[in-house]
């Protein structure tokens, strides 16, 4: 068989074309988010002092911080997280231990599927509709509910995973000692599942610390220091969306360094988990 | 020399006298969905003795030997006909209490699996199940546990550190450990030394050897050297049957079926 | 007592503990699945009760007006959901390529140090809020855009030419393509990552094999690697899609925010998320927040159907595993 040299040649410029095309556009990925990164950075580390930790904020023209937001942020996240893991860690659980091949498995599978990729926008609207609307008022609780309805379906997704890798054989000698199922899941399978649980709820965290949409009509925003959960709550990504597009100089500033506080955060908790999965992986 | 005759017989159980006999085998079908696994099995298991369980791959030992724990009730769509009786009272009674069978037949399986804790706490999980110990009575339990697997002197400075930190034959005694402090009165083993290195496979054999005092033992095993030595009864399965049954010594050197000898001369296998 | 001693002692046995517990934990378990079952079912029926009213009034209607105008209460959901599908699939079409670029360079083309980095890099960068994405946007993309993109291109465009009806509006670097290209990079490291992993499943042996029979890097890439995930590919594809279309942040801030149909590229549009986004707070009335809810409502049966044809073909790819 002989083989044309034009036809090696062009198959040769071709790979190199695709080749340059792969390289070029991952450059061009890589320049576009480092810009991002780098605006951040210095956008955000200008309006950074200590300040932005200990006071509230502000009213246009005057000092203030972001103090208000960030620990009403903090505590709703932290309810948030507290609700979902034990809706979450159950459900996976249900779904790996319990369900086995049923149908009813396959359709709450999908519908998790669903709510994960849903709209949080739509999350925000549901729990105002539950949440808002009928007590006639924002509250902090409504938006840690928002916040926990998106954490629900990422811890739901890694429990399952993380359970199903258990090997079959640890069931069985849990059951080969005549210990009852609950049993068996709460003290053998959970405990070595643990820190693909514990990653899973990192992960769930740093989805929901950024999430904005769906504070929006639940918590709303408040102005001053407020520890009621009861009432409207202020929260950082609900700053940042008024600040930003505000036309205060000091208002912008003020939401460059929030935007800089949640990615840090966010990339800080999804780092710690990435870290904690090698360490397992390894073990 | 050939020791050995060739005979008619197709099958061939060896019977043991009533008192001797810890759990009878009658007339067992299993079936995994439509397909017969096991067909008609009817052997005795010997009270404190080693029974072994050969055959080529397939042949069913594994799936007679998960019968006797029920362990196949955790799959729909396994299911098993006939009787198995442990002292007069049938095993595979829908009556029978599966927790409380298990806690008198233990079983290790070919894969060691160490729970997610302590060495100290592994042997002790059986136990918390069914007894409220004091700690000085618990730490007695787990320590003649430990004893009889012989891993006691390997660990007894580490109790609190994690099963998952041993050596795979470790592993695989403490294993045993665990099964043996609940104190059943029949332990099953699983090709427990196949995943072992020829050193912790020794000791494990020896191991049960001493076991026998205690329990009743039911072994499957691949390898025909082991069954010859540590066992005191063979059964020989092939495609689902129980083809010869009867003491070690007259399976291994008088087979009275031809596919028994064939399979132990390695005709097949 | 020694262990002999009492490993010659009968062991009194009790009943082990928990059939009961056992059966209130999957009682529990089954309650938390269904719970998921309940939510979503929940989202749906409460957006449709709080949109009804704007159905009932504007009738099919409200798919079809492009009006929406507060005053005189008039909502037509035309214009929103346009401006969601145009944005959307035109940050698919931008992000895709690139996406594609990114994941064929990782797993085949980049040299094995720089590897982990770039990976980790990507991965890292799908968790940015978007805010941070919509900032970026509207302070800095806005202005270099309208600068060096925009402008220059109005002013090249003849009277009466397409490229001119294709870049009418007003330069301020905000608009329906601005809003499609941060969209894109917003789900480009998403889609980039998932891609990647998928090209990660094939065996090594189909990839070798390929190799093995002289085949350029190009040749592998796309017509082995790709084809063997093809379903999984556009599983994740239309997982992206879903995504932007939900997207609320990082469009609100550099869309420009007006009802009806955009003409051009660079004219401002607005989509149901943002639209929801910038007046629920602020609604007039009760028609006014119905007509909303009722948006929400659209925007979810576009997600669902897109999310459940990703599930089908992703689920199809694994099963191939």
């Amino acid at each position: 068989m002989s083989v044309s040299a034009a036809r090696i040649a062009r198959r040769r410029v071709g790979n190199i074309v695709f080749s340059g095309f792969c390289i070029a556009v991952t450059a061009v990925a890589l320049i576009a988010l480092a810009a991002i990164l780098w605006s951040l950075l210095s956008q955000g580390v200008g309006g950074l002092n200590l300040d932005v930790f200990v006071k509230s904020t502000p009213a246009p023209g005057s000092k203030g911080g972001l103090a208000n937001a960030i620990v009403g942020s903090i505590i709703m996240c932290a309810l948030a997280m507290a609700i979902a893991c034990v809706v979450g860690v159950l459900a996976g659980t249900w779904l790996a231990e319990y369900a086995g091949k049923s149908r009813y498995g396959s359709v709450v599978r999908f519908i998790n599927d669903v709510l994960l990729s849903a709209p949080s926008i739509l999350v925000g609207l549901f729990v105002y509709e539950l949440l808002v609307a009928p007590f006639r008022g924002f509250s902090g609780f409504a938006g840690a509910v928002a916040l926990a309805l998106l954490a629900i379906p990422v811890i739901t997704r890694t429990t399952e995973d993380v359970l199903s890798l258990q090997p079959a054989t640890l069931r069985e000698a849990g059951v080969a000692l005549g210990a009852p199922v609950s049993f068996i899941i709460r003290k053998v399978l959970w405990r070595a599942a643990r820190s693909g649980m514990l990653t899973g709820g990192l992960l769930a965290f740093a989805r929901i610390s950024g999430e904005t949409a769906p504070l929006l009509f639940t918590a709303l925003n408040n102005q001053f220091f407020s520890l009621n959960l009861a009432h409207p709550t202020a929260n950082l990504p609900a700053v940042i969306f008024q600040y930003a597009l505000s036309a205060y100089d000091d208002w912008r500033r003020l939401a460059w360094a929030g935007a800089l506080l949640i990615a840090a955060a966010v990339l800080g908790v999804t780092v710690l988990a990435r870290t904690l999965a090698k360490e397992q992986r390894r073990s | 020399m050939n020791t050995m005759t060739a005979t008619d017989f197709e099958t061939s159980i060896t019977p043991i006298p009533a008192e001797l006999t810890k759990v009878e085998v009658k007339n067992l079908n299993f079936f995994y969905g439509k397909s017969i696994a096991l067909k008609s099995i009817s052997a005795p298991i010997a009270r404190n003795q080693v029974t072994a369980l050969i055959g080529p791959s397939g042949c069913g030992k594994s799936t007679l030997l998960r019968t006797l724990n029920r362990m196949y009730a955790l799959y729909p769509g396994q299911r098993a006909e006939g009787e198995i009786l442990m002292d007069g009272e049938n095993i595979l009674s829908p009556r029978m209490d599966l927790a409380r069978l298990r806690s008198r037949i233990g079983m290790v399986f070919q894969k060691p699996t160490p729970f997610p804790m302590s060495i100290y706490d592994n042997v002790a999980f059986g136990v918390r199940l069914y007894e409220k110990l004091s700690k000085a009575d618990m730490d007695a339990r787990v320590e003649d546990a430990l004893r009889r697997s012989a891993l006691w002197d390997e660990v007894k400075d580490k109790l609190k550190e994690s099963g998952l930190g041993l050596s795979g034959g470790q592993q695989q005694r403490l294993c045993v450990a665990r099964g043996v402090a609940v104190r059943p009165e029949v332990l099953l083993l699983d090709e427990p030394t196949s995943a072992l290195d020829p050193i912790s496979s020794a000791r494990l054999e020896e191991t049960v050897s001493q076991l026998k005092v205690d329990h009743t033992i039911v072994i499957v095993t691949h390898n025909l050297g082991q069954a010859a030595r540590i066992s005191d009864y063979t059964g020989f399965m092939y495609l689902g049957e129980l083809v010869e049954f009867g003491p070690t010594d007259q399976v291994f050197t008088r087979p009275s079926t031809r596919r028994t000898s064939d399979y132990i001369t390695g005709r097949f296998g | 007592m020694t262990a002999a001693d009492l490993a010659s002692a009968p062991t009194r046995r009790t009943r082990p503990r928990g059939a009961l517990v056992a059966q209130v934990f999957e009682g529990l378990c089954f309650s938390a699945a269904t719970a998921l079952l309940v939510a979503l079912g929940g989202l749906l029926v409460s957006l449709f009760i709080g949109g009804l009213p704007a159905f009932q009034k504007a009738g099919f209607g409200f798919f079809t007006t492009a009006t929406w105008n507060p005053v005189t209460e008039v909502y037509g959901a035309a214009g929103p959901v346009v401006g969601t599908v145009i944005t959307s699939v035109l940050a698919l079409a931008l992000a895709l390529p690139v996406a594609g670029g990114v994941a064929f360079f990782l797993t085949e083309l980049c040299p094995a140090p720089l590897r982990r980095p770039i990976g980790t890099a990507v991965e890292l960068l799908a968790g940015i809020p978007s805010i941070v994405y919509g900032m970026w946007g509207l302070f800095v993309f806005a202005p270099i855009f309208s600068k060096y993109v925009q402008m220059p291109l109005m002013m090249k465009a003849e009277p009466g030419s397409l490229l001119e009806k294709l870049t009418s509006g007003v330069p301020n670097g905000s608009g329906i393509l601005s809003a499609s290209i941060i969209l894109a990079i917003m789900i480009l490291p998403f889609m980039a990552a998932t891609l990647r992993e998928l090209l990660l499943t094939v065996p090594a042996a189909v990839r070798e094999s390929a190799y093995g029979l002289g085949a350029t890097t190009a040749e592998v890439v796309l017509k082995v690697t790709l084809p063997y995930v093809r379903a999984g590919a556009i599983g994740a594809v239309m997982l992206g899609l879903g995504r932007a279309l939900g997207e609320t942040m990082a469009v609100t801030f550099i869309i420009g925010n007006s009802h009806g149909f955009p003409a051009s590229v660079f004219d401002s549009g607005s989509t149901i998320a943002s639209t929801i986004a910038n007046e629920f707070t602020e609604a007039t009335s009760p028609h006014h927040t119905a007509a909303l809810v009722a948006l929400g409502l659209v925007l979810f049966v576009i997600t669902f159907i897109v999310l459940a044809l990703a599930r089908l073909l992703l689920g199809r790819a694994e099963q191939r595993l």
